[in-house]
């Protein structure tokens, strides 16, 4: 009875893993990612899960990948490291995933690169920005986006070229901020200014009145704060309200998107934003992904949306390059990789550092984001210097 | 600059003290913590944005809308949920609250999305000699005053207050007179959230509005009722003024970072040394 059970068993597991061929050709290859769709990170994590969706339609549109129909699978983290560790676990072990994609912001990217190294899974990480990451000797990451290090290099220069002497940094105090400060500050040394206050606030603060009196009594000609959305609004929104006057003031993260303006009207004129990628710049591609993009969502898109968009895009190359989904076959091929893509360019070096791609620097001016710098980029004149708040 | 600290610490505090007065009132009549207060405060916040958004009512007369609207809310969570665990023990008002507390942010993330809002509204400042006051926070604590005050009064003087306080005194001693303990309860749940709300709308003018804005003001009520000595309605005015001072002044004289531990480990020390809060709060 016991033997006849096994063999049936045996037989219907083997039936099972042969399968009949054609339909296992068509199961289409599922993409696993987790994205921040709720808390701190929730605008950025929409744009970037939006930018795979667009890429996911484009692929299957041109006949999918290796002829197989792609699919994305995936969940909220809700902005937290601990939950995007337990999600890249699952989609891995449970879902079965074929490939993953990485997750936004450098401090979840840093918690979940050691389970993609631990299952040898290739993590394309669009949004991860801090150089320490792709520094540990792991494998199978890769960059999309230039790092944090460079994110104010145009306004550092910007600055320097007008004669300005004091600077003042402020940061979240997570990864990716406190590297980009580090940068900042490097650049600002380099070029001769002067810094005359440094200091960073915990992620979801929202007060930052004590922060700004303390920057206003050391006045600074240029402020810089390395942020990433909620804090970029609430410390332009209470510069105005404790009249806090810098010539030149730029954030990060947060001021290069739509809804920074939506949210603060007039008073986000005048800000200068880094942005990795403009809807404006020459980049091959451009019309078809804001086409698609605008079609499905109705919104205009961020930089996450085109990295989120373009690390997929650059996936997929790789495998098709590779004619397979083999993570180290995929790598070499990651690894030689050079493509211009909708959101610039993308190259590597040995350890998956993006070498290729180039920021720039956004201001806005009547509602509009205008690129200022680099000069050969830019679409407009900086409007300079920021007029103090009450003479607007 | 210590000037300038100083008032925006008192221009925080006044509306902490409003806040957890809500907060404090509800503790003090059923001896509920509840950790949903901040989730209410949100609600109201979204009151304001919504009426603003389609209405372009003025965010300072929609403080007529959420307050009743979460009185409302408020006295029907009393009556639906937390009514069942007012004997239980302290872990299950703490967990039911709780509950609530996650099912609000959720519905509210679901209904509203994730999406930061904001009501443009008074932005700026009055600049006085080398001061900024932001108009929309002096306008906010002036109201929290008013309603503080306000609710000072109605404790006070009406004959209904007094019966809330005689409430908290002794539940017993109130039933036996004649006061119906339940109805008391429903209504203390309904003011309290009905404050929250208050502090929703003032905050929607000052703050980005999103689901989860709410926790936070939990966490600083519950320091504010711990200061000022849990069921003392005076004592909470104080410790949201000294909560607001406490965090600008380690702002400034140490960094923005560490305000909330310097907060926290005052917290514990007040525990250690005066259990009953800064003023003397009730024996319980």
């Amino acid at each position: 009875m016991s033997i006849l059970l096994w063999s049936l068993a045996g037989a219907l597991a083997l039936g099972w893993s042969l399968g009949p061929a054609p339909a296992h050709a068509q199961a289409p290859i599922k993409i696993g990612a987790s994205l921040s769709l709720t808390g701190t990170y929730a605008k950025p994590g929409t744009y970037q899960k939006e930018g795979y969706e667009v890429c996911a339609d484009e692929l299957n549109a041109k006949g999918g990948l290796l002829g197989r129909k792609v699919e994305f699978v995936m969940y909220d983290d809700q902005s937290s490291t601990q939950t995007a560790q337990r999600l890249y676990e699952k989609l891995i072990t449970e879902d079965k995933v074929d490939a993953v994609m990485g997750p936004y912001s450098s401090g979840i990217t840093e918690s979940v690169a050691g389970i993609s190294e631990k299952y040898k899974k290739v993590l394309v990480s669009p949004l991860a920005a801090t150089t320490s990451i792709f520094r540990q000797g792991r494998k199978y990451i890769f960059m999309v986006i230039s790092p944090a290090e460079v994110y104010l290099e145009g306004f550092v220069d910007m600055a320097a070229k007008r004669g300005l002497k004091t600077i003042a940094v402020v940061n979240e105090d997570t990864l990716f901020p406190k590297a980009s400060t580090a940068g900042t500050v490097e650049l600002a040394k380099k070029r001769g200014l002067q810094i005359v206050l440094q200091e960073s606030y915990p992620k979801g603060n929202t007060d930052f009145s004590a922060l700004l009196v303390k920057i206003k009594a050391a006045n600074p000609d240029i402020i810089a704060a390395a942020t990433y959305f909620d804090d970029a609004v609430a410390i332009t929104r209470q510069m105005r309200e404790l009249n806090v006057n810098p010539k030149m003031f730029a954030v990060t993260v947060g001021g290069d998107i739509p809804e920074f303006y939506t949210l603060l009207k007039t008073n986000g004129e005048y800000v200068y934003g880094a942005t990795q990628w403009d809807e404006a710049l020459p980049y091959p591609g451009q019309k078809e992904f804001l086409g698609a993009y605008t079609k499905k969502f109705k919104h205009e898109p961020s930089y996450h949306a085109a990295a989120g968009y373009a690390g997929c895009l650059i996936y997929a190359e790789a495998v098709k390059r590779a004619k397979s989904l083999d993570a180290d076959l995929v790598r070499t091929e990651l690894l030689k990789l050079k493509m211009r893509t909708a959101f610039g360019d993308y190259a590597v070096d040995q350890d998956g550092f993006q070498t290729a791609h180039k920021m720039v620097m956004i201001q806005w001016q009547d509602g509009k984001r205008i690129v200022v710098w680099p000069d050969d980029l830019a679409n407009g004149k900086p409007r300079f210097p920021t007029p103090p708040w009450n003479q607007r | 600059m210590l000037g300038q600290v100083v008032i925006s610490g008192l221009l925080a505090g006044a509306l902490y003290s409003m806040v957890a007065l809500g907060l404090g009132l509800i503790f003090g009549v059923m001896r509920v913590l509840n950790v949903s207060h901040g989730p209410l405060l949100m609600l109201g916040a979204y009151t304001t944005f919504w009426l603003f958004q389609w209405l372009g009512l003025n965010p300072y007369v929609s403080l007529v809308v959420s307050m009743p609207l979460l009185f409302m809310v408020g006295m029907g969570l009393q009556r639906l949920f937390v009514r069942r665990v007012v004997d239980a023990p302290e872990l299950s008002t703490l967990l039911l609250t709780f509950g609530i507390s996650i099912a609000l942010v959720n519905l509210a993330q679901l209904a509203f999305t994730a999406d930061l809002r904001s009501v443009e509204f008074l932005t700026g400042s009055f600049v006085v000699g080398p001061f900024a006051f932001s108009k929309s926070r002096v306008i906010a604590c002036a109201f929290a005053i008013v309603i503080t005050m306000a609710a000072f009064v109605f404790l006070k003087t009406t004959r209904l207050g007094k019966a809330i306080r005689a409430v908290s005194q002794s539940r017993e001693v109130a039933q036996v007179c004649g006061i119906d303990v339940g109805r008391i309860h429903m209504l203390a749940f309904g003011i309290g959230s009905a404050l929250a709300a208050a502090g929703g709308t003032l905050v929607a003018v000052m703050v980005a509005i999103q689901p989860e804005m709410g926790q936070v003001y939990t966490f600083k009520s519950f320091l504010v009722i711990v200061l000022g000595g849990a069921g003392n309605y005076p004592g909470a005015l104080l410790g949201g003024l000294l909560l607001g001072l406490i965090e600008q002044m380690s702002s400034l004289f140490l960094t923005t970072q560490i305000n909330e531990a310097v907060a926290y480990v005052l917290l514990v020390l007040v525990l250690l040394v005066r259990p009953t809060g800064l003023l003397k709060g009730r024996a319980s």
